[in-house]
């Protein structure tokens, strides 16, 4: 396990690095200086702040230069400054962090509860009401855009009900979370019900289920205990990848709904050709990625006691 | 010194409000340190949030506070020598109470109002100034507004140049006879460095701002001597929240807060406007293409706000390249552009046709129709083509920048080109950065999207930044237009001390320059559309550089 753990780290390590250099190349190879002219005026920039930026941010070395440099900050736990506002990135991407993980942890906990719930139900009773129901919902919710769900959201619970915030934290964590958490929950808890409901009837057949019920062991334990634990390993799998996804930034989401986090610093940076925090934004999502697969993997260890992780 | 309550009724008209109450602020009455009140005009009462939404700005220190959103807050929060009227476009005093030139234009001498204050007590002088211009001058500061100042004598060595680093810290050309006396000698005559003191970059510091930095303490909490002050530091991303400056010395400010939400910058203008639909913001601008309902929707109760400010929406044409490297070929382009058409099918209404390069707003030197071949007319259109060497199937080029709304009305403008001249229009949309060195290459050809709106009141700011020589690439004038006879014509007009022989030059200038040599392709006004809580709020209109005049506010 020791082992196993140490392994996989190593192998982020060079995963962020290769990363890191391809992103690095690609963002700084792009024809137009980054700080050549100033974002969305048509207004010149002065030569001599241009070449003032140029030579504070090193975009007048050769890029292996730059980027020997890049990691060199990088190491030390420095992301380096912002071009367009000349502020630490760190201190920029720091707040943004957090509300991205709030939001990544709230999508998720309402994502599992109605996902497996859902699928849950439409497996135990098939082709019931609720099945059906399930089923159907679901579909809508796979095919619609996410932006289209933010939107409709937006416009009934906030614009018609006035329920809830429409966008921004102004009004409270507690109030702005529920419209982004549900509009990021729900396309990922459709397919993580339906994942359920294919999983757990396959499990239903299995011979030992059958011998649980012989066994005169009640419906509710046998689901619960033994056919839920024994199907779910495929939807950790996918709660881990949905996870580790939306720790990197919900990037439409947080847009729809000015939730300020690193995929909307993301966007805004890309605009900009704002490099370093394209850099930091996405060398934080690649790492959050990583790690929660890391995690993932050992907790199939844990669900199944064949599975060795060595 | 107390704050005036809610139960103080102020007694005059409320039309006048916007007008009395930005001169007010500096009509050289009341002025004594921390001093009485002076009245403002206008109806209304004091208190209230007044909320609007706004995105990131670059920076709100003044050093180098630059885009309308960085403005609307500096503004707020200082003021400099001089002030703008919001309907005349007048310089007033602001705390400097006169001033004077001398006849060259190159020693200006700006008394100042004794005992005015900074929020934090201290007391403004003209040092105040001198170490706030220098202190966004120096090269380390990397300031894109500084180059305001580079007329002033002794900035080059404070600022640097692309071949030479900073030599001095101070600059030479600013000079405090006495505490209330700012004595500024310009390196380069200018009779508008009044008009151009209403940049944010020309504001006074106190003391305790020390070296201008993007991430001091100061960047993100500025101390000023305007109506407002900062209530907390900047919460970048989210927040910025003023609330009203008791020791401002003019008129005080009715708000006793102005909270701005900051937007995401790729949809800030439907969540402005959604916002203040939904009851979360008081004043929002308006997505064009929601415009017509809008304004169909609110502006029966008096809450659409409509406004023709300082700038226009040009055709950039390379002047000195083919196909377009002759007068002629430019005014067929002109002549076979149907404005109106474009107006009405692809903006609803929602823009105004220019026929001119100054816009109507300075009503002095305004000359409507001076573009005579801005009006559409196929048979002249294909004269000059004829004339100019634009034979059907010549290639064209219009770039311009995405995600600016700019793909239908261009589409517009090729279709029609083609349809009315037979020419092919290569139509490019490309990333704002690579537009702008496109339009500054010397190989450029063809036509370009820009835009300009004025940085002080002065037709100057128009006709030299976008056609005089001197401001060739890196400079604005990226259309590359040089006529001797026009540089006279602007230089002799900025030097003119006869007001009436100062307009007839500029008006000459401006005619010559896009009438007879079509340097460039006028198309639209600056129309702005914003919607406002009139339910709550009176005095709420734009100001110069389309904000909402936050100081004039008054609760109803």
């Amino acid at each position: 396990m020791g082992k196993f753990v140490v392994r996989r780290l190593l192998q982020m390590v060079l995963v962020l690095l290769g990363a890191s250099a391809i992103l690095f190349t690609a963002l700084f190879v792009l024809p137009s200086d980054p700080v050549g002219s100033l974002g969305g005026s048509d207004r010149a920039r002065d030569p001599v702040v241009i070449q003032q930026l140029q030579r504070r941010y090193y975009l007048d070395r050769p890029l292996p230069i730059q980027y020997l440099h890049y990691l060199d900050r990088t190491l030390h736990g420095d992301l380096g400054e912002s071009f367009r506002l000349q502020r630490p990135v760190n201190q920029i991407l720091g707040s943004k962090l957090m509300n991205t993980v709030r939001l990544a942890l709230a999508a998720i906990a309402l994502e599992i509860l109605m996902g497996i719930t859902a699928g849950v139900i439409s497996a135990v009773w098939r082709y019931s009401f609720w099945d059906v129901f399930a089923t159907l919902s679901t579909t809508i919710a796979v095919g619609f855009p996410t932006f289209v769900i933010g939107l409709i959201f937006q416009q009934a619970f906030a614009l018609k009900l006035h329920w809830l915030p429409l966008s921004g934290q102004t009004q409270g964590l507690w109030r702005s979370i529920w419209l982004p958490a549900l509009t990021l929950a729900s396309v990922d808890a459709a397919i993580m019900s339906r994942l359920m409901r294919g999983t757990m009837l396959e499990v239903l057949r299995a011979d030992y289920i059958r011998t649980a019920m012989a066994k005169g062991l009640s419906r509710r334990t046998v689901v619960l205990k033994h056919a839920l634990r024994n199907s779910i390993i495929p939807v950790i799998t996918y709660i881990g990848i949905g996870f580790g996804t939306l720790l990197g930034g919900a990037i439409v989401t947080e847009v729809i709904f000015n939730w300020d986090g690193v995929g909307q610093a993301l966007v805004t940076a890309i605009g900009a050709q704002d490099n370093p925090i394209v850099l930091g934004a996405v060398t934080y999502a690649v790492g959050a990625f990583v790690i929660i697969n890391l995690l993932v993997d050992i907790s199939y260890a844990y669900l199944d006691p064949r599975i060795r992780l060595s | 010194m107390r704050k005036m309550r809610g139960s103080l009724r102020f007694g005059v008209v409320a039309t006048g409000l916007v007008l009395v109450a930005t001169a007010c602020g500096s009509s050289g009455s009341s002025k004594s340190a921390g001093g009485s009140q002076t009245t403002g005009g206008g109806s209304g009462k004091q208190g209230g949030v007044f909320r609007l939404g706004i995105v990131e700005p670059t920076a709100i220190d003044p050093y180098n506070s630059q885009e309308s959103e960085g403005e609307n807050v500096t503004k707020a929060v200082f003021e400099g020598l001089v002030t703008v009227d919001n309907a005349t476009a007048e310089i007033k005093p602001g705390v400097a109470e006169s001033w004077t030139k001398n006849d060259a234009c190159t020693v200006w001498t700006f008394k100042l109002t004794a005992g005015t204050q900074f929020s934090n007590g201290e007391t403004v002088t003209a040092q105040s100034f001198i170490d706030g211009w220098n202190r966004a001058a120096q090269q380390k500061a990397a300031s894109d507004t500084a180059e305001f100042m580079s007329d002033i004598q002794g900035y080059d060595a404070v600022h640097g140049t692309t071949s030479a680093t900073a030599s001095a810290t101070t600059m030479s050309g600013l000079a405090a006879p006495d505490p209330n006396t700012l004595q500024v000698t310009l390196a380069t005559p200018n009779c508008d460095f009044d008009k151009k003191t209403l940049q944010p970059v020309f504001s006074p510091v106190p003391k305790v701002a020390g070296a201008a930095e993007a991430h001091s303490a100061y960047a993100d909490m500025p101390i000023g001597n305007g109506p407002f002050k900062m209530k907390e530091p900047w919460q970048h991303d989210k927040s910025i929240t003023l609330v009203r400056n008791d020791l401002y010395h003019g008129t005080k400010a009715g708000l006793d807060e102005v909270d701005y939400t900051i937007l995401p910058s790729q949809n800030a203008t439907e969540l402005e406007y959604k916002n203040f639909q939904a009851g979360q913001a008081d004043f929002a601008r308006i997505p064009p293409e929601l415009q017509p309902q809008a304004k169909s929707q609110y502006d029966s109760q008096g809450e659409f706000i409509h406004k023709d400010t300082y700038g226009i929406n040009y055709l950039l044409v390379n002047v000195q390249n083919p196909p377009l490297n002759n007068p002629d070929a430019r005014k067929a382009i002109s002549y076979a552009i149907d404005r109106d058409a474009i107006i009405s099918g692809v903006f609803k209404g929602f823009q105004s046709k220019a026929t001119s390069l100054i816009p109507p707003q300075f009503k002095d030197y305004y000359q409507a129709n001076v573009c005579s071949e801005c009006t559409y007319d196929l048979a002249k259109a294909k004269d000059e083509a004829a004339k100019g060497g634009l034979k059907p199937g010549t290639h064209v080029s219009l770039q311009f920048n995405t995600g600016g709304g700019h793909e239908a009305w261009t589409q517009a403008v090729q279709q029609q080109l083609q349809q009315n001249l037979g020419l092919v229009v290569d139509l490019n949309g490309i990333p704002f950065k690579d537009l702008l060195t496109n339009e500054a290459a010397p190989d450029a050809t063809g036509l370009f999207r820009t835009a300009w709106s004025a940085d002080y009141p002065s037709p100057d700011d128009f006709l030299r930044p976008l056609l005089s020589k001197t401001s060739f690439p890196p400079g604005d004038n990226r259309g590359r237009y040089d006529n001797p006879a026009f540089e006279t014509l602007i230089n002799k007009g900025v030097n003119e001390k006869d007001p009436t022989a100062k307009v007839k030059d500029f008006r000459d200038a401006e005619k010559l320059a896009i009438d007879t040599d079509m340097a460039l392709i006028p198309l639209w006004y600056r129309s702005q559309y914003r919607v406002v809580n009139t339910a709550k709020f009176t005095g709420v209109d734009l100001d110069f550089f389309e904000n909402p005049t936050l100081a004039a506010i008054r609760l109803k």
